[in-house]
């Protein structure tokens, strides 16, 4: 029976790890190029609205995909500020946290049941069923994301290149490399990673949109990005944790017994302050791009 | 790019390219950077580069060598006039087209990406596509362009684990893999005191080969001992263009400055017995927790210029920053007008009227990003009239700093709005001069206080020290310079590997003594 309690928190992991592994692995791909970008947590929030009209208009697969055109919308615009435009990241970040929890709030008045928009069973991905339980065929995607990731950043020049623009802009200038483009690029296509995370929330796992159904995890994978040291396949390790301490709450939400004991509310605190946790530990000791942060101006 | 190799050196890519032929030329060169500037840092600059020559460009800081240098090689825009590759204009927008007109750069502040390895380095800028690079195949190119040039480097290694000439030998094969046909060295000897000599016959050989060379200096001597020509230019202005052979040092003295300024400096007697600092067995580690000082002892009496010779690198760097408090001593004593000052705050020791001149300018000296006005304050600030109670007194700050400005000579914009990181590190000493001499304190710790500044500022500031010194200041001076330790210093301490190994009288020392002694014992 308790094997049984094990397994199910673990599918549950798999589950909750997704949205925090597809966000921190796009982060990754933005910060090694020197953008560090704190809207994560509105883009999240956004493309699962987004997501979830455009499953209802045309599938699950039609809703992913304009929760990663949403993702790359909004992160153009950043990195059309920061590269560009050589923005303050921290400020362009928190107006698209603000814009997203206001737009949102907005929509959801006039979509059903004011606050709460649930998305319809035919609209959302289906599982993959076997012997072992049901999964999203997201997971996959999740586990392949960092490792295709990683590969990309260590393994290629342009990988080089976008580490480079992130660590001496100067020295990737003279080598003939287009800054601005490189760092625009790497934040929107981050940023796309993140609206998948937001569409997989909405059309997949949860199924419904609120405007709190983000929860934090923008800022729990901005975390794990920390916890990772750009290193995509600590992203793995980083989510999975997280996603453990998200489901073992849930978990733990579900059993009145349990709840006799420990309060669920204090679980559910439980992957925060592992979050909180973990940074703190690796804080100091994880090396970040040099130039992380500064716009690049040549004179 | 084609890789292109032949036996007998580089072929340039155009062949009816010959030694002699302009290969690279700008006409009327204006630069200005407005709101910066209020004038033209470039003005009407003309020079030109041939196959198979060096050609020096010598100057004062702030004579814009590495203005036309960035211009020459795309780094930097041009606000007016023309360059021409092999007699046709062209417009360079960016170093990628540089590198496309043949015009390779060595920048002064080497650009490397310090994690990555020599060879990624390299692969960065190579034209190959996006998604693989061969780095094997780099390797192997390196190590060719190596063996080649007489600059030995692993492509293997990362550049933050290679000292500052193997850095600079990787940037300039970064450079030469482009198979450029024209190499711009921009202060390459800056970096690298001990390697120039070697420098120098890697440079003369590919002249030989028929590259056109343009070599950035300040150092007079250098400019007359390598370069086949040299332009002078003084505050943004083409002064002239000689002949090596047909010039000599004093005129190009001349053109640099306009006129002789020829040093000497008398002095009156030490009269005091009086002892300001006194140090007794000093110890302490470096920053990789090394032994940096063995024990340490020495008095500077009131009015005495106490010079310590010497390599950098043998512990001076330890010394001032153990004595200015922001190194920790792990044995001996301090002490400062009788009172023991071991290990005490920065702070205190300031209080206990000690200024400090830092060897790193940019780093310790000032806060660049903030303004010219803010740094010359920044130790003052707390005090009236700086202040009154809380809040800045501006009217007072401003004419207080416009005071050093003039006084020292420091070209800056605007005290208020401009930030300090855009001034060259000529006027940043200049403001940090100021700063820490203006009070007329009883002791000052001085590392390399002229390194780097052209010949003007340095006679400036050994009048100043002078001047000082005739009004009660003793010294702490630590300069790889010798004749700057011989000009100034009462006594002379040799300094090597965290000891004093000889201490001499400055006026009756001999030159050949000293430079025996470091060089012996080292």
């Amino acid at each position: 029976m308790s094997s049984l309690y094990l397994w199910g928190i673990f599918i549950g992991s798999l589950h909750a790890m997704v949205p925090i592994i597809l966000t921190a692995t796009g982060e990754t791909i933005g910060e090694s190029a020197g953008l560090f970008n704190i809207g994560l947590e509105g883009i999240i929030l956004f493309s699962a609205l987004t997501g979830a009209l455009g499953a209802e208009a045309g599938g699950p697969i039609i809703g992913l995909l304009v929760g990663i055109g949403t993702g790359f919308a909004i992160g153009s615009i950043f990195g059309l500020i920061n590269s560009y435009f050589k923005g303050v990241q921290l400020i362009a970040g928190v107006g698209i946290n603000l814009f997203s929890a206001g737009m949102v709030a907005f929509w959801l008045i006039h979509l059903g049941v004011p606050g709460h928009h649930a998305v319809p069973e035919e609209s959302r991905l289906i599982d993959l069923y076997t012997p072992l339980g049901n999964f999203s065929p997201m997971i996959i995607v999740a586990i392949l994301m960092p490792i295709l990731v990683y590969w990309l950043l260590f393994r290629t020049k342009l990988g080089l290149k976008i580490r480079a623009v992130g660590e001496n802009p100067q020295a990737a200038d003279v080598a003939g490399i287009n800054i601005y483009l490189v760092r625009f690029l790497s934040t929107a296509i981050g940023a796309s990673l993140a609206g998948l995370a937001g569409a997989y929330i909405s059309v997949d796992w949860i199924g419904s949109v609120t405007k709190e159904i983000s929860a934090g995890r923008g800022f729990i994978a901005l975390a794990t990005v920390v916890f990772s040291g750009l290193n995509p396949l600590l992203v793995l390790l980083g989510g999975f944790i997280f996603g453990f301490f998200d489901s073992l709450a849930v978990w733990v939400s579900t059993m009145p017994a349990v709840q006799r004991v420990i309060p669920w509310q204090l679980v559910s605190m439980a992957p925060y302050i592992v979050t909180l946790l973990i940074v703190a530990g690796v804080i100091g000791r994880v090396r970040f791009p040099a130039a992380m942060g500064i716009p690049y101006e040549r004179e | 790019m084609s890789v292109s190799e032949s036996k007998g050196g580089i072929k340039l890519q155009n062949s009816k390219v010959r030694r002699g032929d302009i290969i690279l030329e700008g006409r009327g060169i204006c630069k200005d950077f407005p709101g910066v500037w209020e004038h033209l840092v470039l003005d009407h600059v003309d020079i030109s580069i041939k196959a198979g020559e060096i050609h020096t460009v010598l100057g004062e800081n702030g004579a814009g060598k590495t203005v036309i240098a960035n211009i020459l090689s795309g780094f930097y825009s041009l606000s007016e006039g023309q360059i021409y590759a092999k007699g046709k204009p062209v417009y360079l927008k960016s170093p990628r087209d540089g590198i496309k007109y043949g015009v390779g750069m060595v920048h002064q502040e080497l650009a490397l990406v310090k994690p990555f390895t020599v060879a990624q380095n390299i692969a960065l800028g190579a034209a190959e596509s996006d998604l693989f690079f061969p780095i094997p195949e780099i390797e192997r190119r390196v190590r060719e362009l190596s063996k080649k040039y007489n600059l030995y480097i692993d492509p293997k290694s990362r550049i933050e684990d290679l000292s500052a000439g193997e850095q600079q030998r990787a940037e300039i094969i970064k450079v030469l893999y482009h198979e450029p046909e024209v190499l711009i060295l921009d202060e390459p000897t800056s970096l690298i005191s001990v390697d120039a000599e070697h420098l120098f016959v890697v440079l003369q050989s590919m002249a030989a080969m028929g590259y056109g060379i343009l070599f950035i200096t300040h150092k007079i001597e250098e400019a007359l001992q390598i370069g086949d020509r040299v332009t002078v230019l003084r505050l943004g202005k083409h002064i002239g263009t000689r002949e090596s052979s047909k010039t000599d040092k004093s005129e190009l003295v001349k053109l640099m400055f306009g006129e002789h300024t020829p040093v000497h400096l008398e002095r009156k007697p030490v009269k005091s017995e009086k002892v300001v600092l006194e140090v007794k067995d000093l110890k302490a580690l470096g920053p990789e927790g090394e032994t940096a000082l063995q024990g340490i002892s020495f008095t500077v009496r009131e009015g005495e210029i106490f010079g310590i010779a010497g390599v950098s690198g043998n512990g001076q760097s330890e010394l001032v920053e153990v004595i200015t408090g922001l190194r920790h001593a792990t044995g001996g004593q301090i002490i400062i007008h009788g009172k023991d000052y071991t290990n005490h705050s920065p702070g205190d020791i300031i209080r206990a009227g000690v200024s400090h001149i830092p060897e790193k300018r940019r780093e310790m000296g000032v806060i660049e990003a903030m303004t010219v006005a803010e740094n010359v304050v920044l130790k003052d600030v707390r005090v009236y009239p700086f202040s009154k109670g809380s809040f800045l007194n501006l009217p007072h700050i401003t004419q207080h700093t416009n005071d050093i400005v003039s006084r020292f000579g420091a070209l800056v914009s605007d005290l208020w709005k401009s930030q300090t990181r855009i001034l060259s590190g000529g006027n940043i000493q200049r403001l940090i001069l100021g700063r820490e001499t203006w009070r007329m304190p009883k002791f000052i710790a001085a590392a390399y206080p002229t390194h780097g500044l052209d010949a003007k500022a340095i006679e400036h500031t050994w009048e100043l020290f002078m001047q000082l010194r005739e009004s009660g200041t003793s010294f702490l001076l630590i300069s790889e310079d010798l004749d700057e330790i011989m000009a100034l210093s009462d006594k002379i301490a040799v300094m090597v590997r965290g000891k004093i190994v000889g201490i001499f009288d400055g006026a009756r020392a001999k030159r050949e003594e000293i430079g025996l002694m470091i060089a012996t014992e080292a």
